[in-house]
């Protein structure tokens, strides 16, 4: 244990990277911070409607921002250019993966979701299958996704902090400079986010994509325009730049399979679209149409990082070969010095210091929002989910707040150690949330909108299989780097057909068609959740604080309306509705 | 706004016919007329069965969407290992090996490509059906608050 953790701590440090303290960027980062802290103190909130999706009410370019700086987090920032870097054609699945995702999210789920009207993920789950455990597992998934995803976020901002903040070893007993920076980091976001709630997260989420895209593209601009790589468009012109960076860069299926790069892309697209995080964006919008609009506005200003991410990471090579050492070959690259890339290829380019801050300081930006957006839909499943729904459910306000304020101290906290020693890259480690996020919520969210017949019995068998599917790469491959005694991957045939990171494709399959083929077996849902689902598809437009349910349940006007039909229906499927009202009876 | 007609036949049967109508005709008129005869809460919703005139026109579209949707994610991919020679030349201009601007730029791309004509027809979808996002979100936000409150807390 203590040897293996030693060669881990020593290996974090990323090489070449200048790493002491400097006075203006750690001004800039500080004041970066109590800028977030005074917008969270400002929007503070007392009730949970404005916790939670913030009153319902975002506009367009507004929640379009929020969706692009919920989702761009230091694996866009920093992991993505790493893997480009040294992952070479394979890193481009993230380029892939994280942006065509939403795609599908909108013509499927983005519209349908923000007409249920719910506040959380679990939330639809439970209501949409009646079933307070379908419900519990939904959330205790979301709780896994933050706790998975935030790990990566903590590695990525120690390291860059590294560069701002300095050396710090020692400080903190046993702890070496990069983890004492996990410590202090993580510390800084749960004060904020436990002081500002989802209002203040939304509010300072334009304010975050703002500040990282600004960073992001100017290093990379500046980068290529004083080392002569581009002048106006550098995400067209690194292309020049390719043929001289050696065959890794580019080659194909040179450093990974044909099946590991589509297996990837699937897992972070349907991934994508099961995310919490990102599907709490759509009930925070004021109309249906908002959720589409907006999802377009949030893919744009999520290409434009994507855009510029793979230029940045060829510039970054080339001059990494330049100045420190061969970026491929042996010893190459050290993946800690790949994973500050970004931040490096600026230092490289002797750019003035305060400007390397301003882009280091972009990357913490990016950790510090998507946070923000996981560990609000981790907490909400926990208190909203599990405690209010489950547990104690005459809970007032004040105690619901508390439990959420409590699980995002407890989410910080676990987070904190896991990215002490991290198992994996940024962005794997992101990639495993996603292999989660599609192999249970995506399952749910797509029968649940799409096929009125799925039911709970189908969703409760699903989600455990999908569950257990993804458990079985991530003990394979991840669990045994915490163990000192166990090497991995414990099976290296399983860790190529079904890689942790790209699970999703085994797993999403036999989930649609375990929850399927339990839902024909077993008695169809009541007509109540049935006439839920078709009001999600119905077209005709619905009020701003209005859900499914309310539209089916005292729109008296329908009901009338409804006539003759309803009670055809009604006729048709009486017993088992009554039946299953009985026993859904929450 | 709400307006559903009550008629006593099968809903299935009307909705069939309404829409030969508007698919045949195609005016406007007509759609919204059987938009205004479709009751979307007694309407089956199964994504491989669609069963409102509304719903048919809008997953031609999402279909037609995802088809294009998945050639642009895998088909760079796909030619690649299937012919690596031609897929990896170098562009003229740009310089890039092909499949690398393909994926880089192009999936992203595409992506967002698709999505702003998707959101563009799902807009004229709703013009066609007679349908007004704008002034009922504005009229029935009142109304509303009560109904979610009454919601929230059970």
């Amino acid at each position: 244990m203590t040897r293996s953790s030693l060669l881990l701590q020593s290996d974090l440090l990323p090489e070449a990277l200048d790493i002491s303290f400097k006075l203006v960027p750690a001004i800039l980062v500080l004041s970066m911070l109590g800028l977030f802290l005074t917008i969270g103190f400002v929007f503070r909130v007392a009730d949970t409607d404005n916790m939670w999706v913030a009153g319902r009410s975002i506009g367009n370019l507004e929640n379009g921002m929020a969706i692009g700086a919920n989702w761009m987090s230091a694996a866009s920032y920093l992991g993505m250019a790493a893997s480009i870097a040294l992952a070479g054609f394979y890193g481009l699945v993230f380029v892939v993966g994280w942006t065509t995702g939403y795609f599908i999210l909108l013509i499927f789920l983005a519209a349908q979701l923000r007409r249920f009207g719910k506040y959380t993920a679990p939330d639809f789950v439970g209501d949409r299958f009646n079933s307070d455990s379908a419900r519990a597992i939904a959330a205790v998934t979301t709780f896994l996704i933050g706790f998975v995803y935030a790990i990566g976020q903590a590695k990525g901002m120690a390291l860059v902090s590294l560069y701002i903040f300095g050396d710090y070893g020692g400080l903190i007993p046993g702890l070496d400079g990069y983890q004492v920076m996990v410590v202090f980091m993580m510390t800084i976001t749960v004060g904020y986010l436990t002081l500002s709630g989802m209002m203040g997260a939304t509010k300072n989420q334009a304010v975050q994509y703002t500040i990282l895209i600004v960073a992001f593209v100017a290093g990379l601009y500046a980068v290529g325009w004083t080392q002569g790589y581009s002048t106006v468009l550098p995400q067209l012109e690194y292309g020049a730049l390719i043929s001289q960076l050696g065959s890794e860069f580019s080659e194909p299926f040179a450093s990974s399979s044909y099946y590991l790069w589509v297996a990837t892309t699937f897992s972070l697209i349907v991934g994508t679209c099961g995310l919490p995080h990102v599907l709490v964006r759509f009930y925070t919008v004021e109309s249906e149409r908002t959720a589409r609009w907006s999802t377009v506005w949030g893919l744009f200003f999520i290409c434009i990082l994507y855009w510029s991410a793979p230029a940045f990471a060829a510039f970054g090579t080339d001059l990494y070969s330049q100045n420190v050492g061969p970026t491929y070959g042996d010893p190459g690259m050290a993946s800690a010095a790949s994973e500050v890339i970004v931040v490096l290829a600026a230092q490289l380019a002797e750019l003035p210091q305060w400007f390397v801050g301003l882009v280091a300081a972009g990357g913490i930006a990016a950790a510090i929002a998507t946070v923000a957006g996981l560990f609000i839909a981790g907490s909400s499943a926990i208190s909203h989910d599990i405690y209010t729904n489950i547990i104690n459910e005459d809970a007032t306000q004040r105690q619901q707040i508390l439990v959420g304020r409590l699980s995002i101290v407890a989410l910080g906290a676990l987070t904190t150690l896991a990215a002490l020693n991290p198992a994996s890259s940024i962005a794997a480690l992101v990639g495993y949330a996603f292999s989660l996020a599609g192999s249970v919520l995506f399952p749910m969210f797509f029968l649940g909108m799409w096929w009125e017949n799925a039911n709970r019995q189908g969703a409760l068998a699903g989600m455990t299989t999908g569950l257990t599917l993804w458990s079985i790469p991530m003990i394979n491959q991840i669990v045994p780097t915490y163990i000192g005694s166990l090497e991995a991957p414990l099976s290296a045939g399983l860790a190529q057909w079904m890689p942790a990171i790209g699970s999703a494709l085994i797993t999403l399959p036999i989930v649609f068609v375990v929850t399927i083929v339990v839902s024909m077996a077993t008695d169809e849902p009541s007509l109540e959740t049935k006439r839920i689902v078709r009001q999600c598809h119905s077209p005709e437009p619905m009020g701003q604080q209005e859900t499914a349910e309310d539209v089916v349940a005292d729109g008296g006007e329908d009901v009338a309306t409804d006539g003759g039909r309803a009670v055809d229906d009604a006729a048709a499927e009486g017993d088992r509705a009554d039946g299953d009202a009985a026993a859904e009876d929450r | 706004m709400t307006d559903n007609s009550s008629h006593d036949s099968g809903d299935n049967a009307g909705g069939r016919a309404a829409d030969d109508a508007a698919t045949d005709g195609g005016v406007a008129a007509t759609a919204a007329q059987a938009h205004n005869d479709t009751d979307y809460l007694g309407a089956e919703v199964n994504i491989l069965n669609p069963s409102t005139p509304y719903m048919r026109d809008h997953l031609r579209i999402v279909w037609t969407g995802f088809a294009i949707w998945v050639l642009a994610v895998w088909g760079p991919v796909t030619l690649t290992r299937l012919a690596p020679g031609p897929m990896t030349i170098q562009m003229p201009i740009l310089g890039f090996p092909l499949h690398y601007f393909l994926v880089a730029f192009g999936a992203p791309t595409s992506a967002l490509i698709l999505a702003f004509w998707y959101s563009r027809r799902r807009d004229a979808l709703d013009e066609k059906y007679g349908i007004d996002h704008a002034n009922v979100t504005k009229s029935e936000s009142g109304t509303g608050v009560a109904a979610t409150d009454g919601g929230a807390d059970e």
